[in-house]
């Protein structure tokens, strides 16, 4: 009975844990463009998280290692510097972009200003990180995250043309008025938001974090088969919401505020309220695992003594690397630079550093000497063989498609 | 304890090759970074006949967006499905599109006079729906209790507001449909 | 190396350069980031000459591994290969990291700032 609990709480909060700010953002705006003719890209986004996420917490638990160190082990240090050097910049773009998130949402609630916000929510997040224990922290964020089921059920209570919106999907049909180029930049763009690297270096080092051993791999495994195609299942539903409500009124999404109003037309104040709170949550969640990620990156790569199991004192620098990273988020943000802007950057650029993170774990997966026998089957190297060609795809034209249509526009 | 490092040379165990090729590597990553933060932040005025107009066009849908975002709003508050603070922050946020829209026809420069025709319609178009936003804004604040009772520009019900904003609305997609818009 | 009296083959490139070190209660302290080699009798190391390895070097070293130039060799944070006790996928310490010289930075910034933060010294594991 305990297991079973134990293994419902990971589910959930992989569910709750799945959207952050850039899911958020991206799927409501590509749902207002262009329907759900990109929902492919979330199925393809997912099945490709569900693979590189199994995989890291395997590395992780079976070798004890974190993602970093394994990247400077493989890569020499040079090459791996440079890929911490990229790595840490687009994590630390998201880290701005979810501590944004979390702003705009407590603004939704409050009407107080952003600005006044952001110093707060930068604070909690710090206060979380200083105290919270690793678990309380995880599945709190998690469990409150799931509130994002309101945009499923607000979808429901719009009772939309399932069939129409089958249509769009399914062959996937963009529609006239948008440009093939714009299209394609917000299928890199979504893929991006989909798989973002901070999840590999979270997920390796929360493995580390929670002591999983080779014993924990069935658990890890459940947790990312069942919990994160259900968050993507959320991720659809924004962008079915957005569909539904603002595209036929020719409305394209620039602000957080307009991602709730299909639904407040569905469930009234309630709903929003409830959909409102998911929002502070996902992206508080967030904000946790980027600034966590900052500091884990850094401190591998260079061999300090990481992680929250450990007393603040006992891990001094890298706390202190998070204590940084936070205060640079927040001054990006009090130069009153739009959120969702740096979240529409941040989630290219995620597919821009993909391969650099995607490459090195498919490698250590398939290396007996740090596997021993939980090397990766025949299927998930085919599989992890065609993912690697997407991502290099999608990290290779991300850059040009961003320029050719000026960011989508 | 003693260990042999069987490979060492001069530099100790340091490796020296492909050094310069990773930086210069390293140094395209930053410039295209620089290039592409630069590059995004600023869209060039259009200059050519159909550029221009397309430009026009951008600016009108931005617009239409923007006044169909407020409609929207006004009528959830209306039926009391938003509460309040959330309707102003939707209506403030679309002030800054309105904003944004308005900037980009007074910075263009028509190249012919069929251009500046349009981009003179368009400018009172977007005018019409920033107004209409505006006045919707203070509705909004009335109905949270604020006491604006007698100022200028309150429009007294919320059909009167649907009514501005849908004149307005019509207004820019004419605009729209005339810069070639869909 | 010698170690539990049997012989084993370590290449330093592979097996040392850029593994995790641990103190001897099993905290990390750094990353092997460079090896400070000697000759024989503590004459320098020549390349072509038998060699051993004198030191662990940690830290800056690691920017003039990457960037070039060179470092005054007193400047140069050391952990005396006499402490290693095991070479494993990490290499272990025999003494606990607060007598190291070397990390004298994760001793700062702990002493002078993340310890004076209230709660800087607390558990997170512990119920509270």
């Amino acid at each position: 009975m305990k297991k079973l609990l134990a293994a419902a709480l990971g589910i959930l909060t992989a569910i709750g844990g799945f959207v952050d700010i850039g899911d958020l953002v991206t799927n409501a705006v590509v749902g207002s463009r262009f329907g759900m003719s990109l929902a492919w890209v979330v199925v393809l986004g997912v099945v490709g998280i569900v693979l590189f996420a199994s995989m890291s917490g395997r590395v992780a638990a079976v070798s004890g290692r974190a993602t970093f160190e394994i990247i400077r082990e493989r890569l020499g240090p040079r090459a791996a510097g440079a890929n911490l050097l990229a790595s840490f910049a687009i994590n630390l773009l998201t880290l701005t972009a979810e501590v944004g998130g979390i702003a705009l949402a407590l603004h939704l609630a409050s009407s107080v200003e952003p600005r006044l916000w952001i110093p707060v929510a930068a604070l909690a997040v710090w206060l979380v990180l200083w105290r919270v224990k690793f678990q309380v922290m995880e599945n709190v964020a998690g469990l409150m995250g799931l509130l994002l089921v309101g945009f499923a059920i607000a979808l429901f209570q719009l009772g939309p043309d399932w069939g129409e919106l089958l249509r769009q999907a399914v062959p996937p049909s963009p529609p006239g008025t948008e440009h093939p180029a714009s299209y394609w930049y917000y299928a890199v763009a979504l893929f991006g938001a989909a798989m973002t690297p901070y999840e590999v270096f979270f997920f390796s080092s929360g493995a580390v974090e929670e002591r999983w051993t080779a014993k924990d791999l069935g658990t890890n495994r459940l947790n990312v088969l069942l919990g994160f195609p259900l968050g993507g299942l959320l991720s659809l539903a924004i962008a079915a919401c957005a569909a539904v409500v603002l595209l036929p009124a020719g409305i394209e999404v620039s602000s957080l505020s307009q991602i709730v109003l299909p639904v407040a037309q569905a469930g009234g104040v309630l709903l929003l309220a409830v959909v409102v709170l998911g929002i502070v949550a996902a992206t508080f969640g967030a904000a946790l695992e980027t600034a966590l990620s900052s500091g884990y990156t850094l401190a591998q790569y260079l061999g300090w003594s990481w992680g929250k199991f450990r007393r603040p004192a006992r891990a001094a620098r890298f706390h202190l690397t998070m204590i940084v990273a936070l205060l640079l988020a927040a001054g990006i943000l009090m130069t009153s630079v739009d959120p969702v802007a740096v979240t529409e950057m941040s989630v290219v650029f995620s597919a821009v550093a993909l391969p650099l993170t995607y490459v090195p774990i498919l490698v250590v997966a398939n290396d007996p000497g740090y596997m021993g026998e939980h090397v990766n089957g025949r299927v998930v190297n085919a599989l992890g063989t065609v993912y690697l060609v997407i991502v290099v795809v999608a990290a290779v034209a991300a850059i040009p498609l961003m320029i050719a249509t000026g960011a989508g526009s | 304890m003693r260990a042999f490092a069987g490979r060492a040379d001069h530099q100790g165990v340091t490796q020296q090759t492909g050094r310069r090729r990773l930086t210069a590597a390293g140094l395209a990553l930053v410039v295209t970074l620089v290039a592409l933060l630069a590059g995004t932040g600023c869209v060039a005025s259009r200059q050519e006949p159909g550029q221009a107009t397309a430009a026009v066009a951008d600016a009108l849908a931005e617009a239409g967006s923007a006044g169909e975002t407020a409609r929207i709003a006004v009528g959830l508050l209306d039926e009391g499905r938003v509460t309040g603070p959330v309707a102003d922050t939707v209506l403030l946020d679309q002030l800054r599109v309105l904003d944004d829209a308005e900037s980009a026809l007074t910075t263009l420069v028509p190249p012919d006079a069929a251009t500046a025709a349009r981009r003179s319609t368009g400018l009172d178009a977007v005018g019409d729906v920033s107004d209409a936003v505006v006045a919707a804004r203070s509705w909004v604040a009335v109905r949270s209790g604020g006491d604006l009772a007698g100022a200028d520009g309150v429009p007294s019900s919320s059909d009167d507001l649907l009514v501005e904003l849908a004149t307005a609305l019509d207004a820019t997609d004419a605009a729209l449909a005339e810069a070639g818009g869909p | 190396m010698t170690s539990d009296a049997r012989e084993r083959i370590v290449d330093a490139r592979l097996h040392l350069l850029g593994r995790q070190v641990l103190d001897a209660d099993g905290e990390p302290v750094g990353a092997v980031d460079d090896l400070a080699l000697a000759g024989p009798e503590g004459a320098g190391a020549e390349a072509g000459r038998e060699a051993h390895i004198d030191a662990i070097l940690v830290g800056p070293v690691l920017a003039t591994r990457l960037f070039g130039g060179r470092v005054p060799d007193s400047r140069l944070p050391r952990i005396a290969w006499d402490d290693v006790g095991h070479v494993g996928t990490a290499v272990e310490l025999t003494v606990p990291s607060d007598r190291l010289d070397a990390v004298w930075v994760e001793r700062w910034v702990r002493d002078r700032l993340i310890a004076r933060i209230p709660g800087g010294r607390h558990d997170p594991e512990a119920e509270e």
